[in-house]
């Protein structure tokens, strides 16, 4: 598979703080990524370092041959990244489907495409960003960054403070996104086994540094190795 | 006597009708875009000026002129929202007020060397001129039109804002320009063509207001306080809040000063003291 994103030697952090140290890693187009670790470790700090929220104090970021580094946030999302942000950041003056349309790129993911994944985004098309219950705001967290039709999809913490049965119609729909193949995903997730059951290769940091690589399966397949990493049993 | 009432009323809405194309613009940046611009008049005072030049100069027609004053006025928008404003935009509100208040009296200053300190003439045309009667009251034939321009104004900036891709985008931008930026809005771009838009409505106004609320240079200090009374008032962030209270101030402001003109302004300031009490984030907060 052709690479897609190429992180090499990334110091980064927030002003003069350095969050993340020397971190390297990259991803093919269509491959996954599970991001594990601790709280404040900088799976986050990652993320958002990809989307140039941070500064960049040393290393390069490419993505499909381009220096990202060079591009502004907005532009980095019409490069072909999505992003689902931890803290879902719904537009409380926006509808439903305005979240979707006002960011809307041409693609596969059309509108039509994203009911029927959501039809639950379909029957409440009309209510406020601000009038959604945490299992619709992550729907339409994730929605909103499909419509963008991003070559690879940054999903931070989608499972968070979601109950049981959100969880599981969630993971069936990033499973889905997973098996299509035809984007790159990277989930930060504190539920690392969940993760771990939806990526192929899994990258976990410790104090801003990666302290393990391995497929993803190995690691599930190693609880011993797993709890001393991320202190999940 | 009832008569008297009704055109002291239908004036105030005229009046307030003009604050409020004025303001909406002051409404959009200091309540989309949290930016405090005092100098939001220093937009009218351009596209009144671009009225009187082109009318007295050149001979254009008084309705010919309304166009180039907006696009002046958004012009100088933008420039200065690119060039100066948009360094500001992280500052405290006081480094904002005192740089606006700079703008003010620098375009004070300008406007007093090239145009005098006496107020501009407007030559409106013969049919704006005069009243109508209508079912026994005499309306002023251009306060008519100023009501009629502005719910215009007010009809098509709503679906603008509330019906297009890019009203969507601004929107999103104000609620929060991190995820909008990050989904791939350009903010940069949207809150200056937003900026733009704010100050060709304000030199539009400008034009549309010479013969209501005169022209000299001082204009933009004159009417300050009333363009932040209409955001204040309204609440920022909203077209229908501004657009109530613009009403509400004008009616009050022309009924105060007919019916009891020995206390001068004390009727709106009052008015606004008791609204600002009863309703402190405006009558129409933004949706949090």
């Amino acid at each position: 598979m052709r690479e897609l994103l190429a992180v090499d030697n990334v110091t980064a952090g927030y002003g003069a703080a350095v969050v993340l140290e020397d971190v390297t890693l990259s991803l093919a187009e269509g491959d996954s990524l599970a991001l594990l670790g601790r709280n404040g470790v900088g799976k986050t700090t990652l993320l958002v370092t990809l989307m140039g929220l941070t500064r960049l104090h040393r290393g390069s970021l490419q993505f499909a041959g381009a220096n990202l580094a060079a591009l502004s946030t907005y532009a980095r999302a019409r490069a072909g990244i999505g992003w689902v942000p931890q803290e879902r950041y719904m537009w409380p003056s926006l509808t439903i489907e305005e979240h979707l349309t006002s960011v809307a790129r041409p693609g596969r993911w059309t509108l039509a495409k994203i009911y029927e994944i959501f039809p639950r985004l379909e029957e409440r098309r009309g209510n406020f960003g601000n009038q959604l219950s945490g299992g619709e705001q992550q729907m339409l967290a994730i929605a909103r960054a499909l419509v963008v039709n991003p070559r690879l999809l940054l999903l931070d913490e989608p499972m968070e403070g979601l109950a049981p049965i959100i969880v599981q119609d969630l993971m069936k729909v990033i499973r889905g996104l997973v098996a299509e193949g035809g984007m790159a995903m990277v989930i930060v997730e504190q539920h690392a086994k969940l993760a771990l059951s939806l990526t192929r290769n899994a990258i976990v940091l410790d104090r801003g540094r990666i302290v393990h690589r391995s497929p993803s399966e190995a690691l599930l397949e190693d609880p011993q190795t797993l709890h001393r990493l991320v202190a999940v049993a | 006597m009832i008569a008297n009432v009704i055109g002291v009323l239908f004036d105030g809405v005229a009046y307030g009708s003009l604050l409020f194309i004025i303001a909406v613009g002051l409404a959009v940046t200091l309540g989309l875009m949290n930016f405090v611009n005092l100098a939001h008049g220093v937009f009218a005072m351009v596209g009144g000026y671009v009225c009187v030049v082109l009318m007295t100069r050149a001979g254009v027609p008084f309705l010919a002129t309304l166009p180039v004053a907006f696009v002046a006025a958004a012009i100088v928008g933008l420039v200065l929202e690119r060039t100066l404003y948009q360094h500001l935009y992280r500052a405290s509100p006081l480094d904002q007020v005192l740089f606006t208040i700079g703008v003010v009296y620098m375009s004070i200053a300008g406007a007093t060397y090239v145009f005098g300190s006496s107020q501009q003439p407007v030559f409106l045309p013969s049919y704006l001129r005069g009243q109508v009667h209508v079912l026994g009251v005499d309306l002023g034939v251009y306060r008519l039109f100023l009501v009629a321009v502005v719910a215009l104004l007010t009809y098509a900036l709503h679906l603008l804002l509330e019906r297009t891709r890019f009203g969507s985008q601004v929107r999103a931008s104000v609620d929060n320009p991190v995820a909008a930026a990050g989904l791939g809005i350009n903010v940069n771009r949207v809150f200056a063509l937003t900026f733009a838009l704010g100050s060709g409505l304000a030199g539009l106004g400008g034009g549309l207001g010479i013969d209501v609320l005169g022209l000299d240079p001082t204009f933009p200090l004159k009417y300050m306080v009333y363009f932040l009374l209409v955001v204040a008032v309204g609440g920022s962030g909203t077209i229908k809040g501004p657009l109530v209270a613009a009403v509400i101030l004008g009616v009050f402001d022309v009924s105060g000063k007919y019916f009891v003109p020995q206390i001068g302004g004390f009727v709106i300031y009052a008015l606004m003291v008791l609204l600002l009490i009863v309703f402190p984030a405006g009558l129409y907060g933004r949706r949090t």
